[in-house]
């Protein structure tokens, strides 16, 4: 067995680790949301075995969390389109603070702290411009709103800080949403994703489209390499038998790379990836499809598809040193070599390390 | 690195009789899809051949044979996949809802500077989406500021154009049925678009769940809006008053489809017709308001949102009895999609 210890030695960047805070709640690896038997759903902390160390009752479905940088501190995210965020002592379950999205905005499941843990960021939907925002708290002043700025596209889900910790990475979806409505979908043959590099005060660094042929592929979620090469996951809005990439890397002023598996593996995959991870190493990236029960894992630096393993409503992804650890809607945890754990609880969406991943 | 397959993959719940799946997609093609397209492409053939005739924009003509054009896409509109996502041929019928209102913006566009591509039908095609199909030809016929707007014959073009247009998709949705992705849903394989015949099943389950959905969260959800802030005016197709109407075509539609569905699982079927009753009997309790102007009102907004809790209880039927009785449900992570 991998050991946390050890992953952690191969880190070049051993100094981010959290400090006390979190070594003080049995500690955990990862968070993620979960639906227990009786319907109820919480936040739980996981190790890299697949024990649970903690868990936290939440009033809805939860969807993503972000880890405080140093506190034992974390924040779990309504589904879309829920207006709550909590923030949580993650040593006793303790609520510390109810985030409410302010009026006409919606959260849309993930947010990320500032480098210095002093500032929250939150993906938001101005649902009645049908803009993307990202909301700041101050995580110092007990979490109040301090403020917002544009996401640069429509739809903003997931959002990373960039290892340079000036710098944060938002994956504009495209797909606007009322929460009249819904989750319906409002504007899929005129959707346009993007990637948009923001500094932290909100200024426009960088702006990523893919080709006008893939602008029904929703950009939803990424993941950070301590170098700043970027991996983002993608869902595909168009035709069923269009079989697209799903995957794709960058890195900073050099143009996107797709990556796709072999033709019937790639169809497997149903244009459908709810999480992306790369490993501790660097070497692999993964993405995992719910809908079509596989995950997919690539090589970083050739782009080659190198393994693809069936899992039933697999869908969240996090790190390990020389792999993934993944979760399942029918309550497995496991590797890429094996399952590791079986839970009556239905793992949600993603698997957030609590390692900084930058 | 080794393929792995978890053993958990395998152990898929099995519904207590065998289904005929081949049965229920032959039925579902021959009985609710097939004849739904046809009756598509008749009703757009007479509008474009009415629009050819007489394109007054309150040409009692053109305005009956709107409807029924109207009509006939509320009957097929749920049925989203295959021939409809070609060329984006769904989104040509119907841009809706167009909530930063591209519709009358392109139609504006095109009027004022009475753009050439309104002669010829490959260039209309190539034109935004938002200035074709039923929701155009609403402005066009309905709407005050675009049916006077420009030139009298130069919207008389773009009405035949955008009629043509409406009557070219519907045709080409039918003969890709007919020309074989029929063949693709009763005969599953390895390379098609089905792999199984329960695959089949699921893209029919999936239609109807969503097409039910559609009708609750945004045909009745915009106009609802909030308590404090109704929204009567983002009501689908309002102008030419046929909000309630769409929704009455549309869950008849759904009726028949989950008949069909149902065929072979008597409890669900049961459930299934009750439900459909009661929403319908509700729509047709809402016929004073076929525009759901009364949304902004506490009584006629309590009658809408009846209408909305009946369709969700349809809804709970397909997701809990018949989905489970077709073996087609989804897991919590895949059915979540986000």
């Amino acid at each position: 067995m991998v050991t946390r210890r050890r992953i952690l030695a191969g880190l070049a960047a051993t100094s981010l680790l959290p400090s006390a805070g979190w070594s003080s709640v049995g500690t955990p690896d990862y968070l993620s949301a979960a639906r227990a038997p009786d319907g109820t759903y919480l936040l739980a902390g996981l190790t890299t075995t697949g024990d649970i160390t903690f868990t936290i009752p939440l009033p809805a479905r939860g969807h993503a969390a972000a880890a405080h940088p140093e506190r034992a501190e974390a924040v779990a995210f309504a589904r879309r389109p829920g207006t709550f965020a909590l923030v949580m002592d993650c040593r006793d379950g303790a609520i510390l603070k109810t985030l409410t999205a302010p009026e006409s905005r919606h959260f849309y499941g993930h947010g990320a702290f500032s480098a210095d843990g002093k500032t929250l960021f939150t993906s938001e939907n101005d649902y009645e411009a049908g803009e993307g925002v990202i909301g700041l708290w101050d995580v110092h002043q007990n979490y109040t709103r301090i403020g917002e700025f544009s996401s640069g596209g429509v739809g903003p889900h997931d959002l990373k800080r960039m290892p340079d910790g000036e710098t944060l990475v938002v994956a504009n979806g495209g797909i606007e949403t009322h929460p009249d409505m819904g989750r319906s979908k409002l504007n899929i043959p005129v959707m346009a994703p993007n990637l948009t590099y923001l500094s932290t005060t909100g200024a426009l660094l960088e702006n990523i489209s893919l080709p006008a042929a893939l602008h029904k592929n929703s950009i939803r979620h990424l993941a950070v390499r301590a170098d700043g090469l970027l991996a983002f996951a993608m869902q595909w809005q168009g035709r069923k038998s269009d079989s697209q990439p799903l995957l794709g890397l960058h890195q900073r002023g050099t143009e996107a790379k797709l990556l796709t598996a072999p033709p019937k593996a790639q169809q497997q995959m149903q244009g459908y990836a709810g999480s992306v991870a790369l490993s501790n190493d660097g070497r692999l990236v993964a993405i995992t499809s719910p809908r079509g029960n596989v995950l997919h894992t690539f090589d970083t630096e050739t782009g080659q598809h190198s393994a693809a393993l069936s899992a039933k409503d697999v869908c969240g992804i996090g790190p390990t040193s020389d792999g993934f650890l993944f979760t399942t809607g029918t309550g497995i945890i496991g590797t890429l070599q094996s399952d590791t754990a079986q839970h009556t609880l239905q793992w949600d969406n993603h698997l957030i390390a609590i390692t900084p991943q930058t | 690195m080794r393929l792995l397959a978890l053993t958990a993959s395998l152990l898929l719940s099995q519904p207590a009789w065998a289904l005929d799946s081949a049965a229920l997609v032959d039925t579902a093609i021959d009985q609710h899809i097939l004849p739904g397209f046809t009756a598509l492409t008749e009703a757009t053939g007479t509008l474009k051949n009415t629009a050819a005739q007489d394109c007054a924009s309150q040409s009692p003509a053109l305005h009956a044979a709107y409807h029924q054009g109207f009509d006939a896409w509320m009957a097929v509109s749920h049925l989203r996949f295959g021939p409809t996502e070609e060329d984006e041929r769904a989104f040509s019928l119907a841009f809706w809802p167009d909530t930063k209102g591209f519709t009358p913006k392109a139609l504006a566009k095109l009027i004022t500077t009475e753009d050439a591509a309104a002669l010829d039908a490959d260039a209309f095609s190539e034109v935004s989406i938002a200035a074709h199909g039923f929701f155009a030809l609403e402005f066009l016929l309905f709407d005050d500021r675009i049916q006077t707007l420009g030139s009298a014959a130069y919207r008389c073009t773009l009405i035949q154009a955008v009629t043509n247009d409406i009557d070219r998709n519907a045709t080409a949705i039918l003969a890709d049925w007919q020309n074989g992705y029929d063949d693709l849903m009763r005969t599953p394989s390895e390379n098609g678009p089905y792999t199984t015949e329960l695959a089949a099943v699921a893209e029919l389950f999936k239609a109807l769940d969503t097409g039910l959905q559609f009708n609750a969260d945004a045909r009745l959800g915009r106009p609802l809006g909030t308590f404090d802030k109704p929204r009567p005016l983002r009501a689908e197709a309002r102008r030419s008053e046929r909000s309630l109407q769409n929704i009455t075509v549309s869950l008849n539609a759904l009726e028949q489809l989950a008949t069909l569905l149902a065929a072979q699982t008597p409890t669900p079927a049961q459930n299934l017709t009750a439900a459909f009753s009661l929403a319908l009997g509700q729509a047709s309790e809402l016929e004073t308001d076929p525009a759901f102007a009364g949304v902004s009102d506490i009584q006629g907004r309590l009658r809408v949102e009846i209408l909305q809790q009946y369709i969700g209880n349809i809804r709970n039927i397909v997701l809990q009895e018949l989905g489970p009785a077709l073996d087609v449900t989804a897991g919590f992570n895949a059915l979540d999609g986000d």
